[in-house]
């Protein structure tokens, strides 16, 4: 089973949690320190394509939990890395070096949507958003809801009055 | 379009958003008399924040949502959603369902693949390709409201535990006749054209290594050389079960992408034929989901699921925290490379009368871009 050989291989080099979620899916946990230097080892393993970069927020556990989706064209595998980051100083190294202009373009509009600083990143200008001076959009705790009743309607008109009553 | 002298020679232009065609998206260039110094991707014009909007919503007013993604192939994105919410909680999906499944994705990737054969003929100047591909894609749609009940938008045809209503009798004998009469347009289509091979070839070439390291997916990647299909390399729904080939060219140019659009689009009528003589009988929706139930909980777990959309390969990764909604949805559409790595690097150095086909053949979606 390829799965687990890839498994295998990378708990030689790395301190990790590493699990098969299903049959082409490969599960990783690793610290956030060792992350760039697992990414380099998993694409000489042949996972050259990054189809994914996200982050997940988890205000609870204070945490940022950043995930990588690469995939091996050779082997027909997805892997996903896990890694988590403080959420109030979110700051990780950029993959920008291993995957290039493709890794760059994911984590530029990561740090639109949640704040995270990538290092390493040469370019993380605004993306979507144009002079958005309020928290990251797409934190747990950013309430659009309260951001449309603030921004976009008014109280005193009596057709969108409805917006601020309570439910 | 809009001109701001900057140097000498040098000037800033502007394609899009206002470009007819360009889609809700442009591209700032500066050029340097005609040749293209730098080009940067101005997305956001169409930015609706699903991802965001997902957390809020239970799974089936979701599905409606995904209709969204990319307007020209809601259907393909209906099927991806549905398939995330599934795996997440381990529902297996009647047999006919995944036949109509099928059916309906390949349908929507012959409609999406008009559009681009016709996008790419308007913008190099060929108006007949633009009607005649138009043309035909409206026999797609009237299968579409046969089917589903909406011409453009599905409103969640494909959703969680199946399908969302049966397939007529009647669409069984339509089918097969247009695409008959599609297979007739591919013919006209194919005849090799001078014009269009002297505004295609040799423009806007990308190497395979360059395809990979800009994240580049389906046609894009497939008429670099690569051969690769998340239909053939992770078979979905019933993917394995038919026969079908995955054309790839190697010069990596605009034409060679013109013509993986054309070969595709025969290998998905293929498909839909013999998923149409294969069509067993049975339920077509999870019974679980046949009725309408509002706290449905999803389980604990997350999911990252691939599709081949007409784009290329599209993604949704999709964790749940035990609750009725979605805790975080994150979704990869295959135009975000395309239209801002692949693009910028594509149209660096290119001359400016290259730009609408370049553009064009990469087939790009400006709303799965932005979501």
């Amino acid at each position: 089973m390829i799965e687990k050989e890839i498994i295998d291989k990378i708990k030689k080099k790395f301190e990790v949690e590493g699990s098969v979620q299903r049959e082409r899916r490969v599960i990783v946990k690793i610290a956030p320190d060792k992350l760039v230097e697992l990414c380099e080892f998993i694409k000489d393993l042949g996972f050259e394509h990054l189809s994914s970069l996200s982050v997940t927020d988890w205000p609870k556990r204070g945490i940022y939990e950043l995930t990588y989706h690469a995939w091996s064209y050779k082997d027909k595998i997805l892997i996903t890395i896990k890694t988590g980051i403080n959420r109030d100083k979110p700051e990780i190294d950029s993959v920008y070096a291993v995957w290039g202009e493709s890794a760059q373009i994911h984590e530029r509009e990561m740090h639109e949507l949640f704040g995270v600083e990538y290092k390493g990143n040469p370019d993380l200008s605004p993306l979507f958003l144009e002079e958005w001076h309020e928290k990251p959009p797409f934190r747990k705790d950013f309430d659009w809801r309260e951001y449309v009743r603030k921004n976009f309607y008014d109280k005193e008109n009596e057709r969108e009055r409805v917006y601020f009553e309570e439910v | 379009m809009e001109l701001e002298a900057i140097g000498k020679n040098e000037y800033e232009l502007f394609f899009g958003p206002a470009h007819p065609g360009s889609g809700n998206f442009s591209v700032k260039l500066k050029i340097d008399g005609e040749r293209i110094v730098s080009a940067r991707a101005d997305p956001g014009y169409l930015h609706r924040g699903f991802e965001k909007l997902m957390e809020y919503r239970l799974p089936i007013q979701n599905a409606v949502l995904s209709d969204r993604i990319c307007i020209l192939e809601a259907l393909a994105w209906n099927l991806i959603h549905a398939e995330a919410v599934e795996e997440l909680m381990g529902i297996e999906v009647p047999e006919r369902a995944k036949y109509i499944r099928v059916i309906m994705a390949e349908l929507s990737r012959i409609q999406s693949h008009l559009i681009w054969y016709g996008v790419l003929s308007i913008g190099t100047g060929f108006d007949t390709g633009f009607k005649l591909a138009f043309g035909y894609r409206d026999f797609i749609l009237d299968l579409f409201e046969l089917i589903t009940g909406g011409r453009v938008y599905p409103a969640g045809y494909i959703c969680p535990g199946g399908v969302r209503r049966d397939l007529p009798e009647s669409a069984k004998e339509r089918i097969p006749k247009v695409l008959d009469k599609i297979e007739k347009m591919i013919d006209f289509v194919r005849a090799e054209n001078p014009a269009n091979i002297a505004r295609l070839k040799g423009v806007g070439v990308l190497k395979l290594d360059d395809a990979i390291r800009l994240g580049a997916t389906g046609p894009v990647i497939r008429a670099s050389g690569l051969k690769t299909d998340v239909r053939k390399d992770e078979p979905y729904e019933v993917y394995d079960r038919f026969d079908f080939e995955i054309p790839v060219r190697k010069e990596g140019d605009a034409y060679a992408r013109y013509q993986i659009c054309i070969e595709e689009m025969e290998q998905s009528a293929k498909i839909i034929r013999q998923a149409l003589k294969d069509l067993p009988d049975g339920d077509f929706i999870d019974e679980r989901f046949s009725k309408l139930k509002l706290n449905m909980k999803i389980p604990e777990g997350e999911v990252y699921v691939r599709n081949e959309v007409a784009r290329g390969e599209a993604g949704i990764y999709m964790v749940s925290d035990g609750g009725t909604k979605p805790y975080r949805v994150k979704i990869r559409g295959p135009s975000f490379l395309h239209l801002i790595p692949v693009l910028e690097f594509l149209l660096k150095d290119a001359q400016i009368a290259d730009v609408p086909a370049i553009y064009w053949s990469l087939n790009g979606c400006p709303a799965d871009m932005d979501r």
